[in-house]
């Protein structure tokens, strides 16, 4: 009796460790790849980005140490699109992506609102918000701009709207300041762009507002709150998480098509300069992350996230 | 009494007639903001129409804007002659993002299975690692990970093997063993849309299964993984959309190779406006072609790029949005 009991017991155990082996096993591709395809030119690029990479007569490569030769030069170095300094594009976007986030993020939760709500023609209006998830595609957006500039650029697809119309309204009949009003022109003529970033948020909204509780609506009704309030009070609050997602999708988005992106390519390759590439790559990863992490305290500050067990 | 009666009538009218109104004014601002953001979404595309399907030489006449003068097909024979062919490679491109994307299921689903379902050994720290690999751009890795595959090599077993490191870069089979490694297109948001939906499933489903006598592997491929369809169909629209329009990984790792975004940037940079400008004058006798015909010939490219995506797309949609709630991405 006791013999079996013991032999259960083991037998139990191992089959834990088995199903964490499994398990391991499962996780293996990843695993590799991560090594590979991850660490590997992680490690390699912060080591290039302190050296000066040569060819050798063997067809492999030379380090020559320099410090931080690289950086220095870098943040002197013209960028291939336009003569401007590097640091002045770099801070560009920056702030170009600290700006637009928030309005995609907004923008795409006010879409998935409005097919949220029951209305005749909801399922054509679903087809054309989610048109995004297509049109958004680097490839066509690239497409379908115009190239041709000159002043009958009207005839053809422009991506900017006649905004002088809007910058007079805005400044005769509001009291808001000269900035404001610019910063409001600049996202109108910007609209097509901003539009076309919002396909997936705007379906990852809708998927959380549809797992939205009813019950929750019919209690604030019952006690009398109005749209507003519910809005404010329970939408909003139980989408905390969701936006807490879509808003790091969104900024990890605006990074991927980035112009500085490709100018990690053109010094590395065109100007044969993989040094300075690796520095701007480095560079331009720990941006990233000190954005990414700006933007999670920002978030936490403003609003209370639900830590569950999520 | 006959006078109360009337006052009455009089207060649920009025009752009525305010509600009437406000449901006709909300519903009227409803319906106009819904209408001009759809409008402003597919502008671009009302946009294309009139450009493409116009004679070449009216582009750029100020008096031709909406309706063209005459009609004419030039800019989509220009598009097909230039960059599709016989349909072919858009037929290839199809085929591998269909192979990709299968790929990417495969991958994504075990290791967000095993993330989400299984307790091993420092699993919180690997589904951070996942996290931390979406969220570093690739690009910034673009350099050392050109360079390795240039010299591909694992810890030294391959030139031990065969003599020398190989050149991973141009090969076909270097896209796909990017994607079985995990490392393809966003494949690190996949894995968390499956780890999310595994944890969401319920637990007495694969105890049943081992109760019964089924395996781990068993387990997954009976009971879990057919679970798991909105998640499976999620993914493959995603990965299926992004990979057709991914010029990263095939312009960087395999640039000869037959995709068709790819093709699309190169032959419409702006380095080949004029070369492309001479072929349409020569090919079709357009003379008068100037960077307007260029716009309408790349746009017409566009939009025969865009049939089969905006196809699957009008297929799929209604089930895009229940199987995106259902995947879990929203716990």
């Amino acid at each position: 009796m006791e013999g079996t009991a013991v032999k259960t017991k083991k037998l139990r155990v191992s089959h834990q460790n088995m199903r964490k082996i499994h398990g391991l096993i499962f996780m293996l591709p990843w695993l590799i790849g991560f090594i590979l395809f991850f660490i590997k030119p992680l490690v390699n690029t912060i080591k290039y980005s302190f050296h000066e990479v040569g060819v050798a007569d063997n067809g492999g490569m030379t380090l020559k140490y320099v410090g931080l030769q690289n950086f220095t030069n870098l943040f002197r170095a013209e960028v291939s699109s336009q003569s401007q300094t590097f640091a002045r594009v770099f801070t560009d976007e920056n702030i170009d992506i600290f700006m637009n986030t928030p309005v995609i993020v907004i923008f795409s939760l006010f879409c998935a609102i409005l097919v949220n709500v029951k209305f005749k023609g909801r399922g054509l209006a679903r087809v054309i918000f989610f048109l995004p998830i297509v049109l958004g595609l680097k490839v066509v957006v690239d497409l379908i701009m115009i190239t041709s500039g000159g002043d009958v650029a009207d005839a053809a697809v422009s991506s900017q709207f006649d905004t002088s119309g809007l910058i007079n309204f805005l400044l005769n009949y509001t009291f808001l300041p000269l900035n404001v009003t610019l910063f409001i022109s600049d996202l109108a003529s910007n609209i097509f762009m901003l539009i076309s970033q919002t396909g997936v948020q705007t379906l990852i909204f809708l998927a959380g507002l549809q797992s939205i509780n009813r019950s929750l609506y019919e209690v604030a009704r019952i006690e009398g709150a109005n749209s507003y309030e519910v809005f404010w009070k329970i939408t909003l609050p139980l989408l905390s998480n969701i936006s807490l997602f879509a808003l790091i999708y969104t900024f990890v988005d605006m990074f991927l098509q980035s112009s500085i992106s490709t100018e990690i390519y053109y010094f590395a390759f065109n100007k044969n300069n993989i040094g300075v590439g690796s520095a701007l790559s480095v560079v331009y990863l720990f941006n990233v992350l000190i954005d990414l992490v700006l933007l999670l305290f920002i978030m936490s500050k403003v609003v209370k996230l639900n830590h569950g067990d999520k | 009494m006959a006078t109360s009666e009337v006052k009455t009538v009089k207060r649920i009218d009025g009752y009525v007639l305010k509600d009437k109104l406000h449901k006709f004014v909300f519903g009227y601002l409803f319906y106009s903001l819904v209408i001009g953001l759809g409008f402003a979404i597919i502008y671009p595309l009302i946009k294309l129409l009139p450009v493409v399907f116009n004679n070449l030489e009216d582009l750029g006449n100020p008096d031709v804007i909406w309706v063209p003068i005459k009609y004419s097909t030039v800019s989509f024979q220009a598009a097909i002659r230039l960059v599709f062919g016989n349909f072919v490679p858009m037929l290839q491109s199809l085929g591998y993002s269909v192979i990709i994307a299968i790929i990417q299921i495969f991958v994504c689903a075990i290791a967000g299975y095993s993330l989400g379902r299984v307790e091993f050994w420092g699993r919180n720290l690997l589904t951070f690692l996942v996290i931390l690999s979406f969220v570093v751009p690739p690009q910034s890795l673009l350099i050392s990970q050109y360079l390795s595959f240039k010299h591909f090599d694992i810890f030294g077993i391959i030139s031990a093997m065969h003599g020398s490191t190989i050149d991973l870069i141009n090969q076909p089979y270097t896209l796909y063993l990017i994607a079985f490694f995990g490392f393809g297109v966003k494949q690190s948001m996949f894995i968390f849309v499956f780890r999310q939906f595994f944890k969401g499933l319920p637990k007495e489903l694969e105890e049943a299964a081992f109760i019964d006598g089924c395996g781990f592997y068993k387990t997954y491929f009976r009971v879990a993984l057919p679970n798991a369809v909105p998640a499976i169909m999620t993914v493959a629209i995603l990965a299926f959309v992004w990979n057709y329009g991914d010029t990263y990984y095939t312009g960087y790792f395999h640039p000869d190779g037959p995709y068709l975004s790819n093709k699309l940037m190169t032959t419409f940079s702006e380095a080949n406006v004029q070369n492309i400008l001479y072929a349409i004058k020569t090919w079709y006798a357009v003379p008068g072609a100037t960077t307007f015909s260029f716009d309408a010939v790349k746009q017409a490219a566009a939009i025969i790029y865009l049939l089969p995506l905006l196809l699957i797309y009008f297929l799929v949609q209604k089930r895009i949005v229940e199987n995106f709630e259902q995947s879990g991405i929203v716990g």
